[in-house]
């Protein structure tokens, strides 16, 4: 940690305009996790203040954030997940075939066991639980707007789809939300664990997607049939998926400086993968597929949005 | 410009009586960075962590990120061999659909492969390990149950490499690429699984009680993927 670093950092919280009444809490959350004085509490101070400064972003989580925020993905998936499964009262079960069933079956269950594992771990900290929301997959919070989904209560088709993009979007802000944990080798791993396992799960829905006729691979492709932008929240949830362009920055052992260099796929790298040779056209739509894009947290929240109230 | 002159003469005469003694030091401290560099090229003897390929034939990953960056290269190159292969031979009893996924998984590796292979060239000239020359025998690649079989070890393989060799990365840059490559493994791997058998694309086998998928140590990695290679990987230094 260099101190050039923190005072870029502590300049970027000065010149932006964060709304004091969010951060109040955060602050609080913190001060409860001092007082629990667990072993969660050294790393915990000091990731806040060990990650590279990012120019021009505000994005500034704690571990505690982060686990909040994978919580809630967890407990909305297991909500959706059970419903569809008629586990919940007043919710009957879809009509599912008996192999779907079991698939869905599976996913539910390890989204209700790392709910568990998150909240354990929150509350471990000595910080204490989010409420848990009231959820209305229809997307009309309760009736009080027009619904995105109405028939999801009865129509598998539409309650898979919701599925997919729920899962897809998770995959992609994992990616972005490990950063902020990697002062903490056990988070940084459980994180990544918990998103491969995310993963396994977006892939068998689209899966059973396509096994139903749609035009969806088992990965998120360019050639998938476009997923219907009901709300500017669901569109972001494949915006920027398709890149063409994978950059890295070339950076030093400490992680600092370094330009982003795009990796020239289409013309120079011998992708020697179909006879005759892929047009560099479709060499990049192959490599749109070959990498996952992360997508910072609130692309997720503002769909768990949608369907809580 | 005389007086300046007669300055610069008078001072290296004034500093004459000191200089023999600097110089005695600068001799010890010769002396030392000698004894250094005597026992650097000793260390360098004994172990090699400073060759890519030992004389015999081990290839030494190396250490920190680029140990990482190579480790991960290493894998890509054993996935980009394997679908090559399924794809230039397929299995008979592959469906169209399936022989049409296959040469789309086999592509995704393959850039997966270059791009390690343009990161660790650009970042750490020099240091990339050798293209490595894949054992296949025991792989049936006229059968699609064989096939099948080991693309799931490997794709479940590269999973658990990842993520247990995201911990060890340095560079948040290489952290976020690594999450955006083991995501589609994952999605491959689920894939394959329930190509095998439905609906066993999370199973227990791989998912543990707090529903978090495998994370496997580099080491513990490369014995598992050793007998596909022919070159011996050391693994021993990876993100150290």
């Amino acid at each position: 940690m260099d101190f050039l670093n923190l005072l870029a950092r502590l300049a970027d919280l000065d010149s932006t305009t964060a709304a004091p009444q969010l951060a109040a809490p955060r602050r609080a959350a913190l001060g409860r996790l001092g007082q629990a004085g667990t072993a969660l509490l050294p790393g915990l101070l000091l990731s806040a203040l060990s990650q590279p400064a990012t120019a021009g972003t505000l994005d500034t989580r704690t571990r505690l954030d982060v686990l909040v925020l994978v919580r809630q993905l967890a407990a909305l998936g297991n909500e959706l997940h059970s419903r569809a499964l008629g586990l919940v009262a007043g919710y009957p079960a879809l009509p599912l075939t008996a192999t779907e069933k079991a698939g869905i079956q599976v996913i539910q269950q390890q989204e209700a066991q790392r709910v568990t594992l998150f909240s354990q771990l929150i509350t471990d900290g000595g910080a204490t639980l989010p409420t848990t929301p009231r959820y209305d997959f229809t997307g009309s919070k309760n009736s009080a707007q027009t619904a995105l989904y109405p028939d999801i209560q009865t129509n598998p088709a539409t309650y898979l789809l919701v599925a997919q993009v729920v899962k897809d979007v998770a995959v992609r802000v994992y990616k972005s939300q490990v950063d902020f944990v990697r002062a903490d080798a056990y988070l940084t791993e459980t994180l990544l664990r918990s998103h491969s396992a995310e993963a396994r799960h977006a892939s068998h829905l689209r899966t059973l997607r396509r096994q139903r006729g749609v035009a969806v691979k088992s990965w998120v492709s360019p050639d998938d049939a476009p997923v219907p932008a009901t709300s500017p929240a669901i569109a972001k949830v494949y915006e920027g998926e398709s890149g063409f362009i994978q950059t890295y920055n070339a950076s030093d052992a400490s992680g600092q400086g370094g330009a982003l260099v795009s990796v020239p796929f289409d013309s120079t790298l011998p992708i020697n993968v179909a006879t005759p040779p892929l047009s560099a056209e479709a060499i990049l739509r192959k490599v749109a597929e070959a990498f996952d894009e992360p997508a910072d947290a609130i692309v997720a929240t503002n769909v768990a949005a949608l369907f809580t109230y | 410009m005389s007086n300046i002159k007669q300055n610069a003469s008078e001072e290296a005469e004034f500093a004459k009586p000191l200089y023999t003694p600097i110089k005695r030091r600068s001799f010890f401290m010769y002396a030392g960075a000698t004894a250094g560099a005597t026992a650097l090229l000793l260390s360098g003897c004994d172990d090699d962590d400073n060759e890519i390929v030992t004389p015999n034939g081990t290839v030494n990953l190396g250490s920190g990120d680029v140990g990482v960056l190579n480790y991960a290269y290493a894998l890509e190159q054993l996935e980009a061999a394997f679908y090559a292969q399924v794809k230039a031979t397929p299995a008979a009893d592959f469906s169209t659909l399936e022989k049409d996924y296959f040469s789309q998984v086999a592509a995704h590796e393959a850039i997966h492969r270059d791009f390690f292979k343009a990161a660790i060239n650009r970042d750490a000239p020099g240091q990339i390990i050798p293209g490595l020359t894949p054992i296949f025998t025991s792989i049936d690649f006229t059968k699609r149950a064989s096939v099948l079989a080991t693309a799931k070890t490997f794709e479940d393989l590269g999973v658990a490499a990842y993520n247990g060799a995201g911990k060890y990365l340095k560079t948040p840059a290489y952290l976020v690429i690594a999450g955006q490559i083991v995501s589609v493994e994952a999605r491959h791997a689920a894939y394959v699984r329930d190509l095998i058998s439905p609906g066993s694309f999370a199973d227990d086998s791989i998912i543990d009680a707090n529903g978090l998928d495998k994370a496997m140590e580099p080491v513990d990695v490369v014995t598992a993927a050793q007998s596909f290679i022919k070159e011996k990987l050391d693994a021993s230094r990876v993100g150290k």
